[in-house]
């Protein structure tokens, strides 16, 4: 579109729309930059054209754009054409139409202007410029030309400042035309004067002022302007002070003739002079401190600046300008602007005075003056505003002084600064009860900020500024006040939050809304009153919530009587409230739960999350509560506010703490992508190497919380829990660490008959007990989960770029490899600490497309070797080792860290590892001193003994058995369960043979032990052959008595008894399973095999095992 | 460079963003490139160094510039202290009203870094235009004010150097902008009356056009048009110059934005970027009239440059005291009713050569004033003196000689009460008990006095009742009780007006104004929990009404003085002749002026209402508390 240049401008239109291209900028200015210069002489040759109207404009166009239209390669003739066309207009006799005043004015302007700003010391054209200049002003009083000589001097005057000196050879003569001229234009003459002498002192020329010597007219330019800058390089050197001195108070007879910007320009001017010059700052007092009074904000302004510069000449005078500008600021005619402004001025002058003022009782008695202006009613609300910033300021400042002085002051008459403050308000007190988002809100909530950060900076830490503040009567009563409006005014709870976070946002005062916090929490609570209208509060208590310096206990109290409150009021029409109000209660919780630790929780949240479960009307909320009571239960306090924690917001902060690390250098920006980390689980597995049998997802339920002390995560509540296990868990299983000197006497010593029977059962427990190893004094029993490492090549590459040269330099073969891997394991469920693991080096997995892993490839021999053996290689052997506090089963959670080739760090989650229930079976501890071939006798003792005492007659109840180490004991308190499994002996025996052979220790009937026998996997225990004796013998320890319930209670249906006595007939043996659980509990099968059934007596010394070996039997043999 | 304005740029936009106006002066440019460049050499510390923006941005960057501003800051003006939408780097982060008068610019958003910051721009809006003036600051103070809008911190405290406050001091070519402002404003819309000055016997106050208007026959009050042409010689150039001038003469409204008008006055007032003189109607004399050889400069003075004409001809000394009185009547209790005056004395001097007037003021020392403030051309009096004589030296025209603020001398001209109760949600009873004029002696005359109950957010269906006293007439949202009707004025008497009646109102119409809420609304709006309850519990139908009705109420800007919405009052308008209410006044006889002429002195007076409001008794009203100066 620009290749063409538009046409040369002709008519005024042309040059009117060429103007507007200019101003507008852009692609509309670019179009015509290949005509720059020639633009120029165009519009020059189209100024002096007689029929042309557009001449001014096009002057000031010219001028405006110099910088482009005056081009630095053809500027000399431009200019000496432009200086040529000045000389033609300002020597042409006006004709009223096309050569009037205003252009010759405009021309003078512009000409000097332009040359000026293309920045050219043209010595040619700027001489002849100042020339044509003097020529005009060279006429003193002269009626008709008055406005043009005025408008000359302005660019002499400029002339000057652009070049200082120029003209201060020939001062004289401006001096006397100075004193000649009489018109409005005699302003122009003062400053032209006011300037080069200006000019002259601050470059120290010695120049007479009075000396006219020198010719004006024709101009020489001065070889100062020319040669190198130098201080007092002029001629002579030191300034001619006498002269200088008469020529200031010349200049100081005159200023009531200039306009209020003359007298701006004058003043910038005289004040350095009187410096330099040695006058006497009073002068400048007497002569132009009136000007204080004048209502045009210019001249104000000019004293003020006055003020700052001779702070000692105008003592006394603060009191002055205070009043005035505060009443500047109450002038109503005078625009809204200038008011602000006065206030502004009046603060900066204030703070000014308060660190460079005089004594203590002056500044005093000035601050006070502040306080004679409050806001007024019909003052616009952004004066009130600046207005109460003044108030605040003054009411600080008085605090600095009274706290540098000792004494007590107040303010005004008697009033202390509060009630100062107090009144202040009033002006916005609408905001108490208008909507939270009117401007009188914001103008208080402003107010408040203020005065509440007062004196305290950003800039630097005053440590003891964070006391004063504390201490301060305003803080004390500013949180009052503000939780007197929590309570009266509830549309104000936003306002108030978001007043409280804007604190809290504040690296500085983040403690100070921390304070406030706990200040709404310590007041909020007592007078809350408990009805629907606490929902407006939820904001508050949601901050109190996130704040961990907070206590929850006292919120929590609240919400448990506000839940109460709901549950109470709860009707048919209700429904929708309660829903609304419960969940927003457990949004608090919730909150709370992310932000504390559990154990402070723990008490207050699950009580009323247990309240809730049981009592509240909506099922949803029900639902919910119950399912953060669980995982606040089970989950430790980490994994749940992470857990909680919604979205992206914790993945995002989590590889961002790498992202520090050496290797993020290389590629920073795969670091921020939180999507890479987030999907790590689907391309790198570990899995375990035996699957397990029972599918168990990690247990919620509560049950398993049973066993006495939770894990280290729920530290510091123990006093607490184990009142609440004592009583939800009928205390099924005493466990008991016992210091030294108590065990001396305890309590519950039994006192009891021992016949010899017992006495040789708790012989062998004694001895059995003495072998497990007290995990709370020493290691613990560990067991073994074994799992492989391995990664998908193919996602890998596509998620961190890995189609890097080199793997396209190999081909396929080119697998990612990951360095240096460590996995490390932490898991919610008792196990103690898991050890992490380290594998230096892993293959990636080739896509499946050329490779068959698994069974599949078992099909071919060659297959089955090469994939093999690549399969080992694409995999690590890991194992978890756990010591587990609990037989429970679990979740083991994974994390990685990983290098990839490149240096990339990798790191994240993986699928978590499930601990299943049989991963815990063991093998009794054997004690050391028994030979190989007595164990299976020895276990066969062991079980009978440990059955006899989990029946729940037992006499061994009472007797703590000491474990090894000889610190800690445990009790046994047994429990029993039946099942009845509808299998196949034949199917059963393989079945047990494959999984529980090692904790075999008897087997009784013949057909049985044949059947085992024959399976050969089953080794060294005890072969019973009295078939006969089977029910007998297997019930020996217990007595009929006590089997009766279980008959009963397990054949409660008529059919089931008969089939059940069906089994009992067709009885052909019985096996006896003896399952250690680390730490120091046991499973005791005893399975009664029929042909097509087994009923399996089950004892335990840890009651909730029993549902997860129910689950395990069952998938064992039923599937 | 300090204490001294200079302008970089002036630009004028319409009310649709566009720029219609530009200017630029690169002799100021110049400087500020000069100071950057020094600026950057001077500070080479790496790190911390960083550039302002250094160069004008063209009329579209500006406009874009503009409008960004305006999309980030909700309006023209801005938020003006910091709310939740403020963002950091914006104006309304430093926390201070006036960003919404002194505002920045980010020239080039996507293109440049931070170094794009354009401040400060002197915002004035008038009319459709925004005016914007870039004034010359130095490189640092931009720089400060980069730190303050940038700060991460929750705002500034009142007592730290480098505060919004000393830059402001420091900082004159700011003030000096917004007069160059305010008097650009005034061209572009043609507003550019003088000072009113009212005589009662002579038909012409006004400049030349009123004493050729006037003769033909428009009597009785008229005012000064702008422009106050001098009495010029009766030369014949003068006289075909005036001819000239007539039609150039700017209409309130008639012609706006005259190009040529506002750039010969910018090449005048400020040549070279550096405002000398804003005189309207100086500049524009000089420009349309230029000088005769007949106008001769004083003999032994020097003219001022405020003064370029010198009067010739019959000689006279007009003075108008003009007083507007602000009011807020509660009749309550425990909050004083409260009157304020602001008035100013407007002068004329049709005097020849450079005389100086002096008088004494009397009913100062009195202590009814609170303050005054004069016209450049006055000699100040020293306070605390118990006789205040003033003297200044008259420019030409009519001109504010004085301004103060005082308190009524005399009781206020309208006294009583307003009662409205709102017997249902739709309809309200009303009640008025007025007494107008009590102690005001001859020859204080009201000439008019009107009462205006606006209802701006309910519609008004019908209106019951009847007044003791003049008539009634209603509108959609206003009810206008004219007690006193122009042509009838009261005088040396009072009188007592009542009017009950009632007034019913359309079905309130629970809008939920989307619009501002979700603007103003930061946290959640759950009052719908609420509701029910509450309404039950409301004590009384009034408090039910304002629950209702404050749901939409629209926040007000900043320049208002409070929500006006949300209060139910009645405004009263008025205009009193005869004497100040203040108790200033000026004795003819004693003005001097020196060197002596015989010039016969007039003086008028009138006070006219400003915010004269009833404030419903058994409603809210705002209040503050009046503290004693």
């Amino acid at each position: 579109m620009a290749e063409k240049p538009p046409p040369k401008p002709v008519s005024p239109q042309d040059w009117e729309s060429l103007t507007e291209d200019f101003r507008h900028g852009g692609a509309r200015r670019e179009k015509w930059s290949c005509l720059y210069p020639s633009l120029a002489e165009l519009a020059l040759s189209s100024i002096l054209k007689k029929e042309f109207p557009f001449k001014i404009p096009l002057v000031i166009f010219l001028d405006e754009f110099s910088h482009l239209l005056f081009p630095s390669n053809s500027l000399s003739s431009l200019l000496d054409r432009l200086v040529e066309d000045l000389r033609t207009i300002v020597q042409s006799p006006i004709d009223g139409v096309h050569i009037t005043y205003s252009l010759k004015e405009q021309m003078m302007v512009s000409t000097t202007s332009i040359l000026i700003s293309t920045n050219s010391v043209e010595v040619r054209c700027t001489a002849a410029v100042v020339e044509l200049l003097l020529a005009v002003i060279n006429r003193p009083n002269h009626g008709l030309d008055r406005h043009a000589r005025a408008i000359a001097c302005e660019c002499l005057r400029e002339l000057e400042k652009a070049y200082p000196c120029l003209l201060s050879g020939i001062a004289g003569h401006l001096w006397s035309l100075c004193q000649s001229e009489r018109t409005h234009a005699s302003q122009s003459y003062i400053l032209l004067l006011t300037t080069v002498i200006y000019s002259i002192v601050s470059r120290k020329l010695s120049i007479s002022v009075l000396n006219t010597s020198v010719p004006l007219i024709p101009f020489n330019f001065p070889e100062w302007i020319l040669g190198p800058e130098k201080e007092g390089s002029g001629i002579g050197i030191g300034l001619n002070y006498k002269e200088l001195r008469r020529a200031m108070a010349f200049l100081l007879e005159w200023p009531r003739v200039l306009t209020p910007f003359g007298m701006m320009v004058f003043m910038r001017m005289v004040m350095p002079l009187a410096v330099a010059l040695d006058l006497q700052p009073s002068m400048l007092k007497v002569q132009f401190f009136g000007m204080i009074n004048s209502f045009h904000p210019v001249l104000c302004h000019v004293v003020l600046i006055m003020y700052s510069r001779f702070s000692e000449a105008f003592n006394e005078k603060e009191k002055d300008i205070m009043r005035r500008l505060l009443f500047v600021s109450l002038e109503m005619q005078q625009s809204l602007v200038f008011r602000l402004l006065s206030v502004h001025w009046l603060m900066g002058f204030l703070n000014r005075f308060m660190v460079h003022g005089g004594d203590m009782e002056k500044k005093k008695s000035i601050v006070k003056m502040g306080f004679m202006f409050y806001p007024r009613l019909f003052d616009p609300l952004s004066l009130k505003a600046i207005k109460l910033d003044l108030l605040a300021l003054c009411s600080i400042c008085i605090d600095s002084l009274k706290a540098r002085s000792g004494s007590d002051m107040f303010v005004g008459e008697g009033k202390s600064v509060v009630k100062l403050f107090q009144d202040g308000l009033i002006s916005v007190s609408a905001f108490k009860w208008l909507p939270h988002w009117s401007t009188e809100t914001a103008v208080a909530f402003r107010t408040l900020h203020k005065l509440l950060i007062g004196s305290s900076s950003h800039s630097e830490a005053h440590p003891s500024a964070t006391n004063e503040l504390m201490e301060s009567a305003f803080y004390s009563h500013l949180k009052g006040m503000l939780i007197d409006m929590i309570l009266e005014f509830q549309r104000l709870v936003p306002v108030i939050v978001a007043f409280v976070d804007r604190l809290l946002g504040c690296q500085k005062h983040h403690w100070l809304g921390e304070r406030l916090l706990q200040t709404m929490d310590e007041n909020l609570h007592r007078r809350v009153v408990i009805d629907y209208r606490i929902v407006s509060y939820f904001l508050v208590f949601d901050r109190i919530a996130e704040n961990k310096t907070i206590p929850p206990r006292k919120l929590l109290e609240l919400l448990t009587k506000f839940m109460a409150f709901l549950v109470e009021k709860h009707g048919p029409d209700t429904c929708g409230k309660s829903w609304s109000h419960g969940t927003k209660v457990l949004g608090i919780c919730r909150t709370m739960l992310t932000h504390h630790q559990s154990c402070r929780l723990f008490l207050g949240i699950s009580r009323l999350l247990a309240f809730t479960c049981l009592y509240f009307p909506d099922l949803e909320v029900r639902d919910h509560a119950r399912s953060y009571l669980r995982m606040l239960i089970c989950v430790p306090g980490v994994k749940l506010r992470g857990m909680l924690n919604l979205g992206e917001q914790l993945l995002g902060i989590s590889p961002s703490s790498h992202s520090e690390s050496f290797f993020s250098m290389q590629s920073p920006r795969q670091y921020q992508d939180p999507k890479k980390y987030r999907n790590i689980s689907s391309y790198i597995h570990l899995e375990r190497m035996i699957p397990l049998l029972v599918k168990q997802s990690w247990s919620l339920s509560l049950l398993p919380l049973g066993a006495g002390n939770k894990s280290k995560s729920f530290c510091g509540i123990r006093d607490s829990e184990a009142s609440i296990d004592e009583r939800e868990l009928d205390a099924s299983i005493q466990f008991q660490i016992t210091s030294e000197d108590e065990r001396v006497d305890k309590p519950w010593v039994p006192l009891y008959v021992m016949d010899s029977k017992v006495s040789e059962i708790l012989e062998i427990l004694r001895r059995h007990f003495s072998c497990i190893p007290d995990f709370r004094h020493m290691a613990g029993i560990r067991i073994k989960i074994p799992c492989n490492l391995r990664f998908d090549s193919e996602s890998f590459n596509h998620v961190w770029g890995g189609e890097s040269p080199k793997s396209r330099l190999h081909g396929v073969e080119a697998l990612p490899v990951l360095y240096a891997t460590v996995l490390k394991f932490s898991s919610p469920s008792p196990y103690g600490s898991i050890r992490s693991c380290h594998i230096p080096f892993l293959l990636g997995q080739p896509p499946v497309s050329d490779y068959i892993p698994g069974e599949t490839a078992l099909l071919d021999i060659d297959d089955t070797y090469i994939g093999s053996g690549e399969e080992e290689a694409y995999k690590a052997p890991v194992a978890i080792e756990l010591e587990p506090r609990e037989p429970t089963p679990g979740l083991v959670d994974v994390f990685i860290e990983t290098n990839a080739e490149d240096g990339q760090i990798i790191s994240g989650k993986l699928k978590s590892i499930s601990v299943g229930i049989e991963d815990l079976f063991l093998k009794a501890i054997a004690p050391p001193d028994i030979p190989e071939d007595a164990l299976p006798d020895y276990y066969l003792d062991l079980f009978n003994a440990l059955w006899d005492a989990c029946s729940s007659t037992s006499n061994t109840g009472r007797e703590a058995f000491l474990l090894k180490g000889g610190k800690g004991a445990a009790a046994i308190n047994g429990t029993r369960s039946v099942k009845l499994l509808d299998v196949p002996a034949d199917s059963l025996v393989h079945a047990t043979e494959h999984y529980l052979s090692p904790f075999i220790v008897s087997v009784t009937g013949e057909h049985l032990i044949d059947m085992v026998k024959y399976g050969g996997i089953v080794r060294d225990i005890v072969w019973k052959e009295e078939a006969l004796g089977l029910l007998l013998d297997a019930n020996t320890s217990g007595s009929e008595l006590n089997r009766m319930p279980l008959q009963l209670t397990f054949t409660e249906n008529e059919d089931e008894r008969e089939s059940q006595v069906g089994i009992n007939k067709r009885s052909i043996g019985c096996i006896e399973i003896l399952i250690f659980l680390p730490p120091m509990f046991h499973i005791l099968l005893q399975m009664q095999v029929s042909d097509v059934s087994t009923l399996v007596q089950i004892r335990t010394d840890h009651w909730p095992c029993l549902a997860y070996i129910d689950e395990y039997l069952e998938a064992l043999f039923l599937t | 460079m300090a204490g001294d304005c200079s302008i970089r740029a002036i630009w004028i936009l319409n009310n649709l963003d566009a720029v219609v106006f530009s200017r630029r002066f690169p002799v100021v440019e110049k400087r500020w490139r000069a100071a950057c460049q020094s600026e950057n050499e001077s500070s080479e510390d790496g790190a911390v160094k960083y550039t302002v923006f250094s160069s004008l941005p063209s009329d579209s960057e500006l406009a874009a510039a503009f409008s960004d501003r305006k999309m980030r800051e909700g309006s023209v003006r801005g938020f003006g202290i910091r709310v939740s939408q403020s963002k950091e780097g914006s104006d309304s982060w430093v926390d201070d009203p006036i960003t919404r008068h002194i505002v920045g610019f980010y020239i080039n958003r996507e293109e440049e870094g931070e170094t794009n910051l354009m401040w400060p721009l002197a915002l004035h809006i008038k009319g459709p235009y925004c005016i914007l003036i870039l004034p010359l600051v130095e490189p640092r103070h931009v720089k400060a004010y980069t730190r303050l809008c940038k700060r991460s911190d929750c705002g500034n405290a009142v007592t730290v150097d480098e505060s919004l406050s000393s830059l402001l001091l420091d900082l004159p070519s700011i003030t000096g902008a917004f007069m160059v402002a305010h008097a650009i404003g005034d061209i572009v819309t043609g507003d550019v009356a003088d000072p009113e000055v009212v005589v009662s016997q002579s038909p012409s106050v006004g400049g030349l056009l009123d004493s050729l208007t006037g003769s033909i026959g428009i009597s009785g009050i008229s005012r000064a048009k702008p422009v106050a042409a001098p009495v010029a010689s009766s030369a014949p150039s003068g006289a075909t110059a005036i001819g000239a001038l007539a039609p150039d003469v700017p209409k309130s409204g008639s012609r706006l934005l005259d190009k040529d008008a506002l750039r010969s006055f910018i090449s005048s007032a400020m040549p070279f970027g550096t405002p000398l003189d804003l005189s309207y109607s100086n500049i524009f004399s000089i420009k349309a009239n230029g000088f005769s050889s007949l106008d001769i400069p004083p003999q032994d003075l020097k003219q001022p440059a405020w003064k370029p004409y010198l009067y010739k001809g019959k000689q006279r000394l007009l003075f108008t005291i003009h007083e507007t009185l602000h009011a807020a009547m509660y009749d309550r209790d425990e909050i004083p009713d409260s009157l304020s005056v602001s008035g100013q004395i407007n002068c004329r001097a049709e005097l020849e050569g450079l005389p100086d007037v002096s008088f004494p003021l009397t009913g100062v020392s009195t202590s009814k004033i609170e303050t005054l403030s004069f016209h450049p051309c006055a000699q100040v009096p020293e306070r605390n003196v118990d006789k205040q004589t003033l003297m200044f030296s008259p420019p030409l025209g009519n001109f504010v000689l004085m301004r103060y603020q005082a308190t009524c001398g005399l009781g206020p001209p309208v006294k009583g009460f307003y009662q409205l109760s709102m017997v249902s949600e739709d309809e309200g009873a009303f009640l008025f008990k007025l007494r107008l004029m009590e102690g005001y002696k001859s020859p204080l005359t009201m000439e008019f006095c009107n009462l205006t109950m606006p209802f701006p957010r309910r519609r008004i269906l019908s209106l019951d009742g009847t007044p003791s006293i003049g008539t009634v007439s209603n509108a959609e949202h206003s009810v206008e009780w004219k007690i006193i009707t122009s042509g009838r004025g009261l005088s040396g008497k009072s009188i007592e007006a009542s009017f009950p009646g009632t007034v019913r109102f359309a079905p309130l119409q629970t809008q939920r104004s989307t619009s501002f809420s979700s603007v103003h609304e930061g946290a959640t709006d759950d009052d719908s929990d609420n509701e029910p309850e509450n309404a039950n519990n409301m004590v009384n139908i009034e408090e039910f009404l304002e629950e209702k009705m404050n749901k939409d109420l629209p926040p007000v800007d900043l320049e208002e003085p409070f929500s006006w919405l949300a209060y139910n009052y009645a405004k009263a308008s008025f205009k009193i002749v005869g004497a100040s209410l203040s108790g200033i006044s000026i004795d003819p006889k004693s003005v001097s002026i020196y060197p002596t002429v015989k010039a016969p002195v007039e003086i008028s007076s009138q006070v006219t209402s400003g915010d004269y409001i009833l404030w419903n008794t058994l409603g809210k009203c705002p209040s503050a508390v009046n503290a004693k100066v």
